[in-house]
C-alpha cells in the first residue's frame, strides 16, 4: 500500500478524537454521577429510584410498550415485506419508497397526526358519534394506547425495510420446495422463513426496541404526563426538579437496557439456528 | 383468505397506516376554523400563511437549517477521511475507533444532550449554539461514516494505486480518482445526515437558550399553548420539504439504497 500506517491513523484519530471529546467523555462522566455520593462509589441512587413506586410503573412501562411494539411491528413487518417482495420490480421500487418516505418526515409531524386522528374532536370520535356508539367523546389521546400506536407508525418502517432485504437475500426456492414436500403456511413460516430471516428480524427488533425505549416526541405528545416514559420522566426531573441524579439513573437504565436487547436477540437467534 | 388478495389487503393497510396521517395533517392544515379539526371547515390558506408569520417559528427555522447543514458538512470533513482511512488500511484500534464514531447513534440523544449542558455548557459558559452544532455534528458522523464506507467498500482499490503509480501525489489520486467516484455516496451521506439532523429532537431538547432554539423544539413548545391549525401546516410544509428533498434524491442517486 502507498499510505504509512502512520498516515492513515491520522486520518481516522480527528474523527474519533472529536467523537470520545464531545461525546463519550460527557456521557461518561453523567453515568458515573449516578454511581456516587458524598462518601464515595455507591448504588444508593439507583436504589432509591426503583424504591419510588412512580419510577417503577414508568420502568415497566416503557419496557412493555417497547416489547408490544417490536411484536406487532414483527408480525405487521413479515406479512408487508413479503408482500413487497413479491411485487414486480417497478412495483417493489415504488413501495419501498412509500416505506422510506415517512422515515424522512419530521416526526413531530407524524406524530402530531394522532392529534388530528385521536383528540376529542378527531376523526375517530366524530365517527364513533355519528354512528351513535358513543355520546361522549372517548379519550384516546394521553392513553398507554395511544403512545403505542404512535410508535409503531414510526418504527415500523425500520422493521419492514430490515425483513424486506432478509426476505430477498433468502434462497428462492426454498418456500416452494417446503410447499412441494406438504408444508402448511405456517410450517413453512415457523420451520423455512424465521430461520432463514432471523437476521433480518434481529435487526430490525433491535431498531425497533431501542427506539421505541429511547423515544421522546411520541410520549411528551400523545402521552403527556399522564403516560410518561423513561425519556419524558427524564426530562421532567431535570426540568421540574433540578434532579440530575435520577437523570444519571435513568440514563444509565436506558443504555443498558439498549444493549441487552441488541445481545438478548442476537442470543436467540444463533440458539435457534444451531438446532 | 384468498393467497392472492391478501398480499394486496396488507400493502393497502400498510400504507394506509404509513402515509395516511400525512393526508390527514395536509388536510387539517388547509381548514378554514379556528381549532383544528378533521374534516376540515372550510378551504383556507389563513394557517399556512400564519406559519410564515410567527417570528420564532422563522428564527428557530434559520437556526435549524445551520445546524443541518453546517453539522452534516462538519461531520462529513471528519468522516470521509476517517471512512477512507478505516476502510482502505488495517489500523491499529480501527475496531476501536469504528466503535467510537458509530457511538452516538446508540446512546440516546437526549443523555447526549444533558451531559454537552451539564459539563461544557454550565461550567464553562460555552455557548449554547455552538454546543447544539458540536452535538448535531457527533450525531451525524456515525451516518457519514456509514454511507461513505459503503461507497468506498464498492470501489475497486487499484484504480488509485495506478493513478499514484502513474506519478499523482496521494493527495491528488485521492481528490482526483477516488473523491469523483463516491460523489454520489457523499451527496447521499449529506441528504441523510440533513434529514436526521433536521428532525432531531433530543439532543436539542436541553440545549436551547433565550433566542436559540430548533425548528422541531419551537413546534413542540408552541403545541402545548395553542391549539390553532398552524402546527398541522407547518409539518405539512416541512413534509412536502423531506417528500421533495427525497423525490430528487431519489431520482438522481437511487437514495433508498444507502438507507
Amino acid at each position: 500500500m502507498f499510505h504509512s500506517r502512520a498516515e492513515a491513523l491520522a486520518l481516522a484519530l480527528p474523527a474519533a478524537v472529536f467523537a470520545a471529546v464531545v461525546f463519550l467523555a460527557p456521557v461518561v462522566i453523567l453515568l458515573a454521577e449516578g454511581f456516587r455520593n458524598a462518601e464515595g462509589w455507591s448504588v444508593a441512587a439507583y436504589t432509591g429510584f426503583l424504591s419510588d413506586p412512580l419510577n417503577r410503573t414508568v420502568f415497566l412501562r416503557t419496557l412493555r410498550l417497547g416489547a408490544t411494539v417490536t411484536v406487532v411491528a414483527a408480525v405487521i413487518g413479515y406479512a408487508a415485506a413479503f408482500a413487497i417482495v413479491n411485487l414486480p420490480p417497478t412495483a417493489k421500487g415504488r413501495m419501498i419508497g412509500l416505506v422510506v418516505l415517512p422515515l424522512m418526515i419530521s416526526p413531530v409531524a407524524r406524530t402530531y397526526a394522532w392529534i388530528v386522528i385521536l383528540g376529542r374532536t378527531g376523526i375517530v370520535n366524530q365517527a364513533l358519534t355519528s354512528v351513535g356508539l358513543t355520546d361522549e367523546p372517548i379519550r384516546f389521546l394521553f392513553t398507554e394506547t395511544a403512545v403505542f400506536v404512535g410508535l409503531l407508525q414510526l418504527f415500523l418502517p425500520l422493521m419492514i425495510l430490515a425483513l424486506i432485504s432478509a426476505l430477498e437475500n433468502m434462497p428462492k426456492d426454498a418456500i416452494p420446495a417446503a410447499r412441494v414436500l406438504g408444508a402448511n403456511w405456517f410450517q413453512v413460516f415457523w420451520k423455512v422463513i424465521l430461520p432463514l430471516t432471523k437476521e433480518g428480524l434481529v435487526i430490525g427488533g433491535t431498531l425497533v426496541f431501542t427506539g421505541s425505549l429511547t423515544a421522546y416526541i411520541t410520549p411528551a405528545i400523545l402521552g403527556g404526563s399522564k403516560v410518561l416514559m423513561l425519556e419524558t420522566l427524564l426530562f421532567q426531573r431535570v426540568t421540574v426538579a433540578n434532579d440530575f441524579v435520577s437523570a444519571s439513573v435513568i440514563a444509565f437504565i436506558l443504555i443498558v437496557m439498549s444493549f441487552a436487547a441488541n445481545l438478548l436477540l442476537k442470543r436467540l437467534a444463533t440458539a435457534r439456528s444451531k438446532r | 383468505m384468498n393467497s392472492r388478495l391478501f398480499p394486496v389487503v396488507v400493502l393497502f393497510l400498510v400504507t394506509a397506516f404509513l402515509i395516511g396521517p400525512f393526508f390527514i395533517i395536509v388536510a387539517a392544515s388547509v381548514s378554514g376554523g379556528e381549532t383544528l379539526a378533521f374534516p376540515p371547515q372550510g378551504l383556507s390558506l389563513k394557517w399556512v400563511a400564519k406559519v410564515f408569520q410567527v417570528e420564532s417559528f422563522r428564527e428557530s427555522f434559520a437556526m435549524s437549517m445551520l445546524l443541518a447543514i453546517g453539522g452534516t458538512g462538519a461531520a462529513l470533513v471528519l468522516g470521509i477521511p476517517a471512512s477512507y482511512a478505516l476502510s482502505r488500511y488495517r489500523l491499529p484500534f480501527g475496531e476501536t475507533i469504528r466503535t467510537v464514531v458509530a457511538l452516538p447513534i446508540i446512546v440516546p440523544g437526549i443523555i447526549v444532550g444533558l451531559a454537552l449542558l451539564r459539563y461544557l455548557v454550565v461550567p464553562f459558559r460555552f455557548n449554547i449554539t455552538l454546543a447544539l452544532f458540536l452535538a448535531h455534528t457527533a450525531l451525524v458522523l456515525p451516518y457519514a461514516v456509514r454511507v461513505v464506507s459503503a461507497s468506498l467498500n464498492n470501489l475497486r482499490s487499484d484504480i488509485e494505486e495506478a493513478a499514484v503509480l502513474l506519478g499523482s501525489s496521494r493527495a491528488g489520486a485521492f481528490f482526483r480518482v477516488v473523491m469523483p467516484n463516491i460523489r454520489s455516496g457523499i451527496l447521499a451521506a449529506f441528504i441523510l445526515g440533513f434529514v436526521t439532523s433536521f428532525n432531531q429532537v433530543p439532543v436539542s431538547l436541553f440545549l436551547s437558550g433565550p433566542g436559540v432554539r430548533t425548528l422541531p423544539i419551537d413546534m413542540l413548545s408552541y403545541m402545548e399553548i395553542t391549539y390553532d391549525p398552524s402546527v398541522a401546516a407547518l409539518s405539512a410544509l416541512l413534509a412536502f420539504m423531506s417528500i421533495g428533498i427525497v423525490f430528487i434524491a431519489e431520482r438522481f442517486l437511487g437514495f433508498s439504497r444507502y438507507v
